[in-house]
């Protein structure tokens, strides 16, 4: 790849920032891996601190990069990783359908998400390795029922076949772009858009 | 003596005398050889008695807190250096489940953080290769020929040398893990003086040294190079007086690994600048690009270091002005 001009021009309509948590092990990187760059191994390392993928996708016409932020499980990395859920605009929380543990920490982490992000950071919740039907412990219905009670959309996924890894990553931007149309955001990150140069020649809206 | 081998052992140990070698310079063996093989018998019987006493004993009399220790050690040595066939092999696996869970139960300050499973790999490479004349034995076929006794010795060897290793180092991986704080911060003061536009650069587009550099700290660039490469590396770290190449000497190798990529980093927006960090193109990477990495490290320390670096480390106090 032949480095990028330093005066780029924004190749976007819509720039969202994804953070990946969850309990280490469950497959967060591999998520990211098979979304990225549409591939699996078995042999995956355990993420240190925090990794960083992104990917452009079109969705109604519009393109969406999607800037994701892939986080280490282990406890010892939360001052570190809490400090992405701040800058987030969604937070994808990951469990593996084949640990019941890891199901139950779904709280924790949420608790985590409660107490570091900004109101109004999207959540999904993803049951990850779907595949492995024969060890599986966590219901689909379950899951969704408890999601139901959070208020936040649940999907089932599978890295390693690949099966709705497309649709969480895509069903989180678009909430992201629904959310970010009726602030009336438009194109730009929320933040500058809903202060900055906007309002003084526009009049108010909100 | 050991001033002597600590010389010649930062310009490279032959492989043939690389595993007792480090055993000396990590202070697990005697400088004196009379009383080496007495004192691998105790420490080995030793390590085979905490074996009993935390890793075969009954799940239900282990805490919580014990019990997600082992669950994480688990989880992680599969996937310790998966590309490296020698770390497939079940024994191996076995054997260093055992040894991160115990150094975890006998560190309860730190516990087990994720990383310390990287740092046990040359370890072994290097101790295994001891039987074999200092030849390669990543492709794991030493396996098949090596008899269970010598494992077990080989794996309590690790676990001391690894135990005297983290011992040096140990508030990397307390909580908040203030070392690796403290390392990222003064590799960010240090970029900043050798290459004020590499580092004005990184900052105009917004990446944080935190971002990339936390895990060159956290597993000692063992996800940046090869394990031969890392090897060689550790050679002088190991060699650097009290053990201070894994703290003071580290700082440098990264800030020159850094500077190599400089002009090209420069070139680099947010998305480019991340990606690169986080897998550095090191793959052609042999010992004579390591050794020229730890020349221009070592150009670095005497330059901006010597003395004062001592300083700096231990007071902990010009790096705190640093804003992240």
């Amino acid at each position: 790849m032949a480095p990028g001009s330093s005066a780029k021009q924004r190749d976007y309509d819509y720039l969202f920032k994804l953070v990946l948590i969850g309990d280490s092990g469950v497959g967060k990187s591999c998520l990211l891996l098979r979304f990225a760059d549409d591939a699996f191994t078995e042999s995956y390392i355990s993420t240190i601190g925090v990794d960083f993928r992104f990917r452009t996708v079109k969705i109604d016409n519009k393109t969406v990069k999607l800037q994701i932020w892939d986080t280490a499980g282990q406890e010892r990395f939360r001052t570190i990783t809490s400090a992405y859920y701040r800058g987030a605009d969604g937070i994808i929380m990951v469990f593996d359908v084949t640990s019941m543990e890891s199901f139950d920490h779904v709280n924790d982490w949420l608790k985590e998400v409660n107490r570091y992000a900004a109101e109004g950071t999207v959540k999904l919740l993803v049951g990850n390795k779907s595949d492995r039907t024969a060890d599986r412990v966590v219901t689909e219905v379950q899951a969704k029922e408890f999601a139901d009670e959070l208020g936040i959309p649940f999907i089932e996924t599978s890295a390693k076949s690949s099966k709705n890894v497309e649709e969480a990553f895509l069903t989180m931007a678009g909430e992201l772009i629904r959310q970010r149309d009726s602030r009336g955001g438009g194109n730009e990150t929320s933040g500058i858009d809903l202060n900055g140069e906007k309002k003084a020649p526009g009049g108010g809206c909100c | 003596m050991l001033t002597e081998l600590r010389k010649i052992g930062w310009n490279g140990i032959p492989p043939q005398y690389r595993g007792m070698s480090w055993k000396i310079l990590l202070g697990y063996l005697p400088t004196n050889a009379m009383r080496r093989q007495q004192t691998l018998d105790r420490k080995r019987a030793e390590y085979k008695e905490a074996i009993q006493q935390h890793y075969y004993i009954d799940d239900n009399s282990r805490t919580v807190q014990e019990q997600e220790t082992l669950r994480q050690v688990l989880v992680d040595v599969p996937r310790t250096a998966p590309e490296i066939q020698l770390f497939r092999n079940e024994k191996i696996k076995r054997a260093l489940s055992r040894l991160l869970y115990i150094w975890a139960m006998r560190h309860p300050a730190s516990s087990y953080v994720q990383g310390i499973n990287d740092l046990a790999t040359p370890l072994f490479a290097v101790f295994l290769a001891d039987d074999y004349e200092g030849e390669d034995v990543l492709d794991g076929s030493v396996m098949v020929v090596l008899e269970e006794e010598r494992l077990d010795e080989v794996e309590a060897d690790v676990y001391w040398c690894l135990t005297n290793i983290l011992a040096g180092i140990q508030d990397h991986y307390t909580a908040d893990q203030p070392g690796i704080q403290r390392m990222v911060m003064r590799l960010q003061e240090l970029v900043n003086r050798i290459d004020a536009d590499l580092y004005n650069h990184i900052q105009s587009v917004g990446v944080q040294f935190m971002q990339f550099a936390f895990k060159w700290m956290n597993c000692l660039l063992l996800r940046e190079f090869n394990l031969k490469c890392v090897i060689r590396l550790w050679d002088t770290y190991i060699s650097e007086d009290g053990l201070k190449g894994f703290e003071d000497f580290h700082v440098y190798v990264c800030a020159a690994f850094m500077s190599q990529f400089s002009s090209q980093l420069q070139t680099m927006d947010f998305d480019e600048l991340f990606q690169f960090m986080q897998q550095v193109p090191t793959e052609d990477w042999g010992e004579t690009e390591i050794e020229m990495l730890l020349s221009h490290a070592y150009v670095l320390s005497t330059l901006f270091g010597g003395s004062d670096a001592h300083l700096t480390s231990a007071s902990n106090g010009p790096v705190t002005s640093i804003s992240m």
